[in-house]
């Protein structure tokens, strides 16, 4: 494989991708939803108006089933200070999957869809770059914005988080922490590599871009589930836990490359043309 | 040796089959023809012979390399202008020869450079390097399209349909480009049209495809000659009469004799149009028809595909 042409479908797909809104917005709206206004709704608006008040009994079923590690963090906190703390680095986290996933999936699934659309796929598919190249370079395109996004949005989380519970907290700082290091660096990477080539595939398959990202929805699913193991405390994202999901989608991601280069048949792709 | 073979070669899609044992060779340096309707399957010879497809029997070589072993030495020594210009329109004119140039393995930053220059100064697009490609004409866009072609120096050029959809002033501009590759660059090129005008003008050889059997195959004249029959004696007269006709009619030579009152013409086949021509003339005179004019009708290229694609519809 030549890394030259991996990067060369890349920097193009990147340049066309900057130019084109209708991938860009959604691509930093969602994370700035979940980074930026989810928990100012959530935390610091109710927070910031009734402090004292502010009901407990919602998490309660999720605090009461945290391990007793985290409850031997929580040990001295003020109400208020528990529901912080396990609200801002317990509840949002598996939101944080849903960012790479959602940012790459824009960018997959219009890899091969959006070529077929715009009918550029013909010429791409008679130069001699190799279709272990092709796959790379598209998953590549489609990894380090979203990767970017990713770290970004946890930088932006970490910073509103902090400013807020800086005082709440006497002048102890959230953010970051290992759990979320894992999080942003281990499993979101990982995640977001299993949902790209899923949704590369979808691509190859699909006759547009709306067909294959609609398709490609599916796969928010297993995050969704997470989301709502964590709220009704059936999962909680520990350090260990966390380090084995990353695990587990190291292994995936290798699966899913292997076989989605078997797949790979440039006949196929153009026998769908719109 | 021949440029380009295809032996027995045949594509099927389900119970379709687009190709049909279609065998064909051309030289090196020849603008050969896939001339056919819609649907005959010119495109997908064109997409089995780019490595795009695979062929379901038969075999075919391009440049010495046989398609279905070497897929990636033929992609490197071919240029492909798809049905559509294939052009990333949100990128620029230079972005996109510049892409495909490094595709094709110009690594070379100064030579890619000076190659893009260099087409772009020769298909009048160096001005316009920095636009995006959206903004262009479709002329501009063909004429971009194939200049990606060129853009590695293929020593063979497939083009598919590459003055449909332009106006004639466009038309014309790709076809002596077209002309210039070919005849002076001594590009071996594959042409795919419908357009009996392409055909006849740029190639030096033409297969007649239908349901994608090659049915005839021959330079435009002899195919002319060979299916459309011979050329034909048109003479216009003041008014055309009875006795007229009657005394051309009596001419020994002549086959057939077709009379447009309304034109004032008489359309006669003759079997040695030469030997014939004074004979059927005097008649007339003779007749006491007053000739305007006399001349010599050749078949067209279109009579002889017409024919040709009636004959082998069912």
């Amino acid at each position: 494989m030549r890394i030259g042409m991996v990067m060369l479908i890349f920097k193009k797909d990147w340049r066309e991708i900057r130019r084109n809104w209708q991938i860009l917005l959604p691509m930093v709206a969602i994370p700035f939803l979940i980074s930026v206004l989810l928990p100012t709704l959530v935390i610091v608006i109710p927070g910031l108006s009734h402090a004292s008040t502010y009901p407990l009994e919602n998490s309660t079923a999720m605090i009461r089933s945290l391990p007793g590690h985290v409850r031997e963090e929580l040990a001295g906190m003020t109400p208020w200070q528990v529901l912080i703390y396990v609200m801002s680095l317990y509840f949002f986290a598996p939101f944080f999957l849903i960012i790479p996933i959602m940012a790459s999936s824009v960018i997959a699934s219009d890899s091969f869809a959006g070529e077929k659309e715009r009918k550029t796929i013909e010429a791409l598919l008679a130069t001699p770059i190799s279709d272990s190249e092709l796959l790379l370079g598209k998953a590549l395109v489609s990894f380090v914005p979203a990767m970017i996004v990713t770290l970004a949005s946890f930088a932006i989380y970490s910073i509103v988080i902090d400013l807020f519970s800086f005082p709440i907290f006497q002048g102890r700082l959230l953010f970051p922490n290992l759990a979320w290091t894992i999080l942003i660096l281990g499993v979101a990477p990982t995640v977001a590599l299993t949902g790209i080539g899923l949704t590369i595939m979808i691509s190859t398959k699909a006759k547009g871009f709306r067909e294959a990202q609609q398709i490609s929805g599916i796969l928010l699913l297993p995050v969704l589930m997470m989301i709502f193991g964590q709220i009704s405390g059936v999962i909680v994202f520990g350090p260990i836990m966390l380090g084995a999901l990353a695990a587990i989608f190291a292994l995936v991601d290798l699966v899913v490359f292997y076989v989605g280069v078997k797949l790979f048949r440039r006949e196929r792709i153009l026998s769908r043309l719109p | 040796m021949p440029s380009i073979e295809l032996n027995q070669l045949t594509k099927r899609f389900g119970a379709i089959t687009a190709v049909n044992q279609l065998t064909i060779s051309v030289e090196e340096g020849e603008i050969f023809g896939l001339l056919g309707p819609n649907g005959a399957g010119k495109t997908t010879t064109l997409r089995i012979l780019a490595c795009l497809i695979s062929p379901s029997e038969g075999s075919a070589k391009v440049g010495g390399y046989e398609i279905t072993h070497e897929p990636q030495k033929v992609r490197e020594i071919v240029g492909i202008l798809t049905e559509n210009p294939s052009l990333y329109e949100r990128l620029t004119a230079y972005e996109n020869l510049d892409f495909f140039a490094e595709a094709y393995g110009l690594s070379d930053d100064q030579k890619r450079r000076d190659t893009i220059k260099e087409l772009l100064e020769s298909f009048q697009l160096w001005e316009q390097r920095n636009s995006k490609v959206a903004t262009f004409s479709k002329g501009m866009k063909q004429r971009l399209a194939i200049a990606r072609t060129l853009v590695h120096n293929p020593p063979i050029l497939f083009l598919d349909e590459p003055t449909t959809g332009l106006d004639p002033e466009s038309a014309k501009e790709i076809r002596e480009l077209v002309t210039r590759l070919g005849r002076r660059e001594r590009h071996t090129i594959l042409l795919c049209t419908h357009r009996l005008e392409d055909a006849a003008k740029l190639c030096s050889r033409v297969t007649i495809i239908n349901k994608g059997r090659s049915v005839a195959i021959g330079t435009p004249e002899e195919l002319q000659g060979k299916i459309a029959g011979k050329p034909t004696l048109k003479i216009s007269l003041r008014e055309i009469t009875s006795s007229i006709v009657q005394a051309v009619k009596e001419i020994k030579e002549v086959r057939e004799i077709r009379s447009n009152n309304s034109e004032g013409t008489l359309t006669i086949a003759v079997d040695d149009l030469n030997a014939s021509t004074p004979e059927v003339v005097r008649r007339i005179v003779h007749a006491g028809g007053m000739i305007l004019s006399v001349s010599e009708i050749k078949p067209s290229l279109e009579e002889a595909y017409l024919k040709l694609v009636k004959e082998k519809t069912p």
